[in-house]
């Protein structure tokens, strides 16, 4: 096992891995920007060394100098997280040469899977399910017809050359299908110099499902279930759960998009943790999307239902140790649902909110983790995600989760920065959630329907009386004040000064 | 002493000589109970206003001490408007010049903060007096962007 374990991180993330090594009695170097020298993971770290200015390009993105502070701090290993550096091949290979171990799956799995074409290649090889479509741009209407009949309606139509909307169609019916490749074609035509249109097919609703694997370098390979990662604003997912609320209406797809990753992960010579994120629908198709070659946010909610700890798993298998735990070893116990709190207004289009935190007041009691990257008086910087803290429940099933996270969300209060705690209470209230019936699209529906904050004059009388006292008791004291209010610091000085 | 405090729009009279029963519990946080129920609230003071959390929702509010200044209307003067940074963040563009005409609504200013772009826009319409921002430069919280003459 390795001595001393460099993180390449920051945040709530290099928190969990400093924790874990402390578990496993390895030493760990912390790095950090401008910003951070008073993070929280450099005050919890055994040791510290800068690496440059805030922003991430000149510092946590640095190779050169992660390498030297590992060189000089003598750690034998050097764990990325996720984000920063995480993905890159290129950083993965460049460990080897340092004569440092790279906490993550080898580089040429992360070329392979890193590719979005090459993984959908080796699903495609694999008999893992893609969305239908055509992997060469459809040349003529014709071509787009029969393709179309093939896969199914409705279907996209997407630019070959483009992404951001520009060229994209959605067709529901043959009749539509040839003014739509028309307009698309043009569009794209206008907006990238190519014509050239892909046919995929529209799953309408999907959910966003993802498989927890964990290998080692021996050929063990398993997968710890899944987690629904619906929940989503602007592409990124906010609530994360397993089990999947879709697994109590088709219970055998845990097992079946399990042996589909393990298989895809398989083929490209994986090891250490990973996700295969899938779309799936209410009908029990599920297709690949992508792999994410590193270690997830949301991996506290598969800890808590699988009571495996994947980092100190990624710690074993990295340093070459068998993983000790075999496919049939895996059960999965109750529910657990994650919430990412955000430094961010959920009333305005969930818009980052910077600043100092003043107060904070993390929930505890039975069932309830925090992942924190943050503390009180530590002001959130401008220069990275705003993410202050992950909230998981744990219970015996998915209501009691529910009810339990509320509960947490009860006890839980941040000041000095706007969060979306409000919005995860709402959320957890509202029947459509309660019912389980996710899809990607749920949030931008639910923040329509959300209930308003009714003024209450109970309320509204207390919050007076509270900032009226505040303001008195902490704005500086007048010249003619009654004297009865100074300090009794101040009037036992006044009189020493008598005597 | 009676002070007149702002709760998000809505004006409130607070009697400091018969205060319902508060109990400052830690700095900041204050135990009040009230009809036999037990609130928690908790107050910070971010860019010249009070934020009030109590039981889950966010109340601004506007205390200040009667005796000490008169009511303040921020960034209201004499039918001029000043459009001001409501986060900390980095000035990325600038939309308007002085003398421009901007209907209400109309976007001046454009902040990153966290790798997100905003749109800083005027409420009202009127004409540019004067930008005080500048591209590449930080405007912290309540920074005066522009000002509007109306």
């Amino acid at each position: 096992m390795f001595r001393k374990v460099l993180i390449a991180n920051r945040g709530e993330i290099a928190v969990r891995l400093i924790r874990a090594l402390r578990e496993l009695g390895i030493a760990s170097v912390a790095v950090y920007s401008d910003a951070d020298r008073k993070a929280l993971h450099v005050r919890l770290a055994d040791e510290a060394a800068h690496i440059g200015a805030s922003p991430s390009s000149e510092s946590y993105l640095r190779m050169d100098r992660i390498f030297e502070v590992a060189h000089t701090h003598g750690a034998d290993a050097i764990h990325p997280g996720y984000g920063f550096l995480s993905e890159n091949a290129e950083f993965a290979a460049a460990c080897a040469d340092h004569g440092v171990t790279f906490i993550g799956p080898p580089a040429r799995a992360i070329r392979r899977l890193g590719s979005k074409t090459e993984a959908r290649r080796l699903a495609k090889q694999n008999g893992v399910p893609v969305v239908p479509g055509t992997e060469e741009p459809a040349a003529r209407l014709d071509d787009a017809r029969r393709v179309a009949r093939e896969i199914g309606y409705p279907v996209m139509l997407k630019a070959a050359a483009g992404g951001g909307g520009k060229g994209m169609r959605r067709v529901d019916t043959e009749a539509e299908l040839e003014s739509a490749v028309r307009d698309a074609s043009s569009e794209a035509l206008r907006a990238f110099g190519s014509d050239e249109i892909y046919i995929e097919k529209l799953i309408v609703n999907p959910r966003h499902i993802e498989i927890q694997l964990i290998g080692d370098v021996h050929g063990n390979l398993i997968h710890l279930g899944e987690r629904e990662c619906s929940m989503q604003r602007r592409h990124q997912k906010v609530l994360e759960e397993c089990p999947s609320p879709l697994m109590r209406t088709r219970p055998e797809l845990r097992d079946r998009m399990g042996e589909a990753a393990v298989k895809l992960a398989r083929a490209a010579g994986y090891a250490n943790a990973g996700t295969a994120e899938f779309l799936a629908d209410d009908a029990g198709n599920f297709y690949f999307l992508e792999m994410n070659t590193r270690l997830q946010v949301e991996h506290p909610v598969t800890e808590l239902v699988t009571g495996v700890d994947l980092v100190h798993l990624q710690l074993r298998a990295a340093a070459g140790e068998p993983l000790g735990l075999r496919q049939t070893d895996i059960r999965w116990q109750g529910a657990a649902i994650e919430c990412r709190i955000y430094a961010e207004d959920p009333d305005h289009g969930f818009f980052p909110s910077p600043g100092r935190i003043l107060h904070l007041t993390e929930p505890a009691g039975p069932g309830v983790r925090v992942d924190s990257g943050v503390y009180p008086g530590w002001e959130v910087p401008l220069d990275y995600d705003p993410m202050l803290a992950k909230l998981t429940a744990h219970a015996a099933d998915r209501p009691a989760a529910i009810a339990r996270l509320l509960r947490a969300l009860h006890e839980c209060a941040v000041t000095g920065v706007t969060t979306n705690l409000s919005f995860f209470r709402d959320l957890l209230r509202d029947p459509e959630f309660a019912e389980g019936r996710l899809h990607t699209g749920f949030v931008a529906e639910f923040v329509e329907r959300r209930p308003r904050y009714a003024p209450d004059t109970l309320l509204d009388r207390l919050a007076a009386a509270v900032a009226a006292v505040h303001t008195r008791d902490t704005e500086p004291e007048r010249p003619a004040a009654d004297p009865l209010r100074y300090s009794r610091w101040a009037r036992e000085g006044r009189r020493s000064m008598l005597r | 002493m009676k002070w007149h405090v702002m709760v998000d729009a809505r004006m409130v009279e607070v009697d400091l000589a018969a205060l319902p029963d508060i109990e400052e519990v830690e700095p900041g946080v204050y135990s009040a109970i009230a009809e036999g129920r037990s609130y928690l609230l908790r107050v910070a003071h971010v860019n010249n206003a009070h934020v009030v959390d109590v039981d889950g929702e966010r109340l601004i509010v506007d205390a200040s001490d009667p005796h000490r200044s008169a009511p303040r209307r921020r960034g209201v003067r004499e039918g001029r408007l000043d459009v001001t940074a409501a986060m900390p963040g980095k000035v990325i563009r600038v939309l308007v010049s002085e003398g421009d005409r901007v209907e209400a609504g109309q976007g001046v200013v454009v902040v990153e903060a966290m790798k997100m772009q905003n749109e800083v826009k005027t409420p009202r319409a009127g004409r540019v007096a004067s930008v005080r921002a500048v591209v590449g430069a930080t405007a912290a919280g309540g920074d005066i962007l522009v000002s509007i003459d109306q």
